[in-house]
């Protein structure tokens, strides 16, 4: 259920998307305001290139290091601090080697981890009750429109959107009136 | 001072006679497992005396050795188990806890010397025989690995009394049940860090070899022979 | 493909999701009785005694622990296809992705019951957990089976992910087409999926670095369970050639399963159009570069041991080559050579069936080997006096849970078929439009095909 006032365009594909966006922008609609969705991801044109994830990697990296340095504390601290040193085979106590891989595992499952929260925080995931959305993306339309227009340029903005070859023009909110 | 516990086996005074065999199942509760298990493999001899054959009838020797946990310095039998249930203890041995073993038999595929024995079932002593069972050793259960210990409770026996009584151990008075139980004297125990004792001097001795000692688990335990084995060049 | 608009490609790729044929029932029935049949097995073994298996001293370890590798190296087939081919941008992956990655997850499920289903005392399991007991003790990490337990865990919580991430778009497709308590389930498993560019740009990234990241855990996963053998000073098993030859017989195994479970879902699923025979013929080039990696480190490891004559290995290696396991050897060289050679290596005969039936057989090959690795070895180490006397045979207990496990991947995977598209429909559509926008021509066919 919307909850917010829009006008959108559901676009048969992408070049007409890629019209009805910069239709749009010649309107002066300002970038934040306006919105995209689609049924699968449009890397190559440019009405989907809002939103570059810049910090994913890195806090991936970081993550993996936060979870060698626990991997590295588990083997090191377990086997001297908490128990009482139990020798085998005359290995050290704390061998390297061995140690090595069980600080590797947590480095992947850390780096692994972290990606997981990344993507969940920054798409905004769980987030069951969007504040707008058409089902029509699952068949096939892209969803191009302005969140928050001005009551005057309503009019406007629809002739845009059917002129770039928008098959339906919707508008959500409190004004019915188009 | 601190022990290290050793052992010296003389396979020129060894006649085969197995009575060491014997009497580690009596000290130790070990059950025999009848003979379709045996015919199985499921066999538990924490001593074993192995027979190899030379030459043919009639003109057949046999050569006898007695083979048990050689309690390594280096054992490969204990790093590989994930729960410390085989580890090594301050006095040298190589230490089997019962409670932490889950039954992997890691240590078991790890054991050069195939010393190590596993309770595919739980073990059972057909009445009156459990009345023979020896109250200073666990009796192990399903699942869990067990092998030769030193005769462990022994030891310790004799050093509780030894600090009760407030005097040093003298030299031979513990003894495991297969040590005291041979007949000819071929298996001498004792303790390594002392270097007048029985079994330091033995272990020096020029007709001693360690068993596999080239794979670089540095036993406990020294072979006394006199000559090598020509069957052994075959093995 | 180019013909079909999205909402044909949704109604194919969805159609398998809705409704039961009464064959589906049938081969289900049969799956699950030889599921309940495997766990009655295992309980009778908990309840009596692991004597019930087959093993004896000096084999102690035999059909479980080769089970294990095996079910762990055929997991391998999700991380080949789904990441290094990503990471190669190869475009043909797309429709294969997610069979792959299901094999993995569920292969990995398999596999890791069985260092439980093995132990003496399986109710303590849970001791292999790094805890604060109330023993006072941790786990040994210097155990290999400790590095096991980590790996498994790290390359599992990467499978599942690399596999539950891209299903996010899909199940939101699932939830817009469907009603009633169906729309509610994946309502709530597409948690509330809207495809902004700002949720579609995290999702390729987090697959990315999820590509990049699982292929390392992959490697070091067969390795370590490689060095559950290696680290044990027994003949033929403390080679260093150990790790590679693992890894690469893992991807061999995997690639296998993938080719013959997409030849099943093509035909049971209906999916002739988007399984094409493309990708079975690049799959099977694939198969036959790792049935040749799998020759040559076979025969690096035979000739070295051969050639240096040692009496302990060479005592071992006749009885592979020439004594009482060389049936089983030189079946395993057929079904992993003789037979997937020509198959794959002909065009004419990399075909669709040929890739199928070459996989067939390297799945067998491939169970055998791992067999071939645990019990020769075992039957004959340092003492001959202690060498098997009557060779280690499996009970019907072994060989039922083997069964078993077979059964309940091809029953887990009959029930995924039916709850999501087994293949990635947003991926598909991605990958044909990534054609188009390269091709004008082509891109305004679509456009007036879609209006």
């Amino acid at each position: 259920m919307p909850t917010v006032n829009s006008i959108y365009g559901l676009f048969p594909g992408p070049h007409a998307a890629e019209r009805g966006m910069n239709a749009l922008r010649a309107a002066g609609v300002a970038p934040d305001k306006l919105i995209v969705m689609s049924p699968e991801p449009f890397e190559e044109y440019g009405f989907a290139q809002a939103d570059r994830p810049k910090w994913m990697p890195w806090l991936a990296v970081l993550g993996g290091v936060i979870g060698g340095t626990g991997g590295f504390t588990l083997a090191w601290y377990t086997q001297t601090a908490y128990s009482y040193p139990l020798v085998t085979g005359g290995m050290p106590i704390v061998a390297p080697w061995p140690t090595g891989i069980i600080t590797y595992e947590l480095t992947m499952l850390g780096a692994i981890l972290t990606t997981i929260l990344t993507l969940l925080i920054g798409a905004r995931l769980p987030n069951w009750k969007p504040k707008l959305y058409d089902p029509a993306v699952s068949k096939g339309k892209i969803l191009i429109g302005v969140l928050d227009p001005p009551d005057q340029a309503r009019a406007d903005l629809e002739t845009r959107l059917r002129g770039a070859g928008a098959e339906q023009v919707k508008t959500t909110g409190r004004s019915a009136a188009s | 001072m601190s022990h290290q516990w050793g052992m010296v086996i003389d396979l020129d005074r060894c006649t085969g006679c197995e009575a060491c065999v014997v009497a580690c199942h009596a000290e130790n509760n070990i059950s025999t497992v009848g003979d379709d298990q045996a015919a199985r493999g499921r066999a538990k001899h924490w001593i074993r005396v192995e027979r190899y054959y030379e030459g043919d009838f009639p003109d057949v020797k046999v050569k006898f050795m007695p083979v048990l946990c050689q309690q390594c310095d280096a054992a490969p039998c204990e790093p590989v188990c994930p729960t410390f249930a085989s580890y090594h203890t301050s006095e040298g041995l190589n230490g089997q806890v019962y409670n932490r073993c889950i039954g992997t038999r890691y240590c078991a595929n790890a054991c050069p010397y195939n010393v190590r024995f596993f309770n595919f079932y739980n073990p059972a002593w057909e009445k009156p025989l459990h009345l023979q069972l020896n109250p200073d050793v666990s009796v192990r259960s399903e699942g869990v690995m067990e092998k030769c210990t030193f005769c462990v409770q022994r030891i310790k026996a004799g050093e509780i009394k030894g600090e009760a009584e407030k005097r040093e151990l003298k030299d031979g008075e513990i003894q495991p049940a297969c040590v005291q139980s041979c007949p000819t004297r071929a298996m001498v125990f004792g303790d390594l860090n002392d270097p007048h004792s029985e079994v330091s001097r033995f272990a020096r001795s020029n007709r001693g070899t360690k068993l596999l000692g080239e794979l670089g688990t540095i036993p406990k335990v020294t072979y006394l022979q006199k000559d090598s084995w020509h069957g052994a060049e075959d093995a | 493909m180019a013909q079909k608009t999205p909402e044909q490609i949704n109604d194919d790729l969805l159609r398998p999701l809705s409704g039961v044929s009464a064959r589906y029932l049938i081969i289900m029935a049969c799956l699950v009785a030889v599921v309940i049949a495997a766990a009655f097995a295992f309980g009778w073994q908990v309840y009596n005694g692991i004597g019930v298996a087959g093993l004896r001293r000096p084999v102690f370890w035999g059909f479980y622990i080769t089970n294990f590798v095996f079910w762990i190296g055929l997991s391998h087939a999700g991380t080949l296809i789904s990441a290094i081919l990503r990471l190669a941008n190869a475009t043909w992956r797309r429709p294969v992705t997610r069979c792959a990655e299901v094999i993995t997850v569920f292969a990995l499920c398999i596999g890791a019951t069985f260092p439980i289903i093995h132990l003496g005392r399986p109710w303590l399991a849970f001791w292999l957990a790094p805890y604060p007991s109330e023993r006072g003790i941790w786990p040994n990490f210097r155990s290999p089976l400790l590095w096991d337990f980590f790996a498994i865990n790290t390359y599992l919580t990467g499978s599942v992910t690399f596999l539950l991430l891209p299903m996010i778009p899909d199940f939101a497709l699932i939830r817009d087409r469907s009603s009633g308590w169906k729309k509610k389930i994946y309502t709530v498993l597409a948690l509330g999926w809207i495809g902004t560019p700002r949720q579609w740009h995290r999702l390729e990234k987090a697959m990315q670095i999820m590509a990049v990241a699982i292929i390392p855990v992959a490697v070091s996963v067969h390795s370590i369970v490689s060095w559950d053998f290696a680290m044990a000073p027994v003949p033929m098993w403390h080679s260093t050639i150990f790790a590679p030859y693992f890894v690469a017989g893992a991807i061999f195994s995997g690639i296998a399963a993938l080719i013959l479970a997409m030849a099943l879902l093509r035909k049971f699923l209906h999916l002739e159009e988007y399984l094409l025979p493309i990708h079975f013929e690049n799959l099977g080039k694939l198969l036959l570069v790792m049935s040749l990696l799998w020759v040559y480190f076979v025969f690096a490891e035979r000739l070295t041991s051969w050639y240096g004559n040692e009496s302990s290995e060479m005592a071992v290696f006749w009885m592979t080559q020439r004594g009482s396991f060389s049936p089983l050897f030189w079946t395993m060289v057929t079904c992993n050579f003789l037979i997937p050679f020509p198959l794959l290596a002909i065009k004419k005969f990399r075909t669709i069936t040929g890739t199928a039936i070459a996989s067939f057989t390297v799945v067998i090959g491939m169970w055998l080997e791992r067999f071939l690795i645990i019990v020769p070895s075992l039957s004959r180490k340092y003492m001959p006096y202690a060498w098997v006397t009557s060779p280690y045979r499996p009970t019907w207990v072994e060989i039922t849970i083997t069964a078993g496990t077979f059964a309940a991947l091809g029953l887990l995977y009959m029930l995924f078929s039916k709850a999501v598209p087994i293949i990635s429909i947003w991926e598909l559509k991605w990958g044909r439009h990534e054609e188009t926008v390269r091709d004008p021509v082509l891109a305004r066919r679509d456009e007036e095909a879609m209006a």
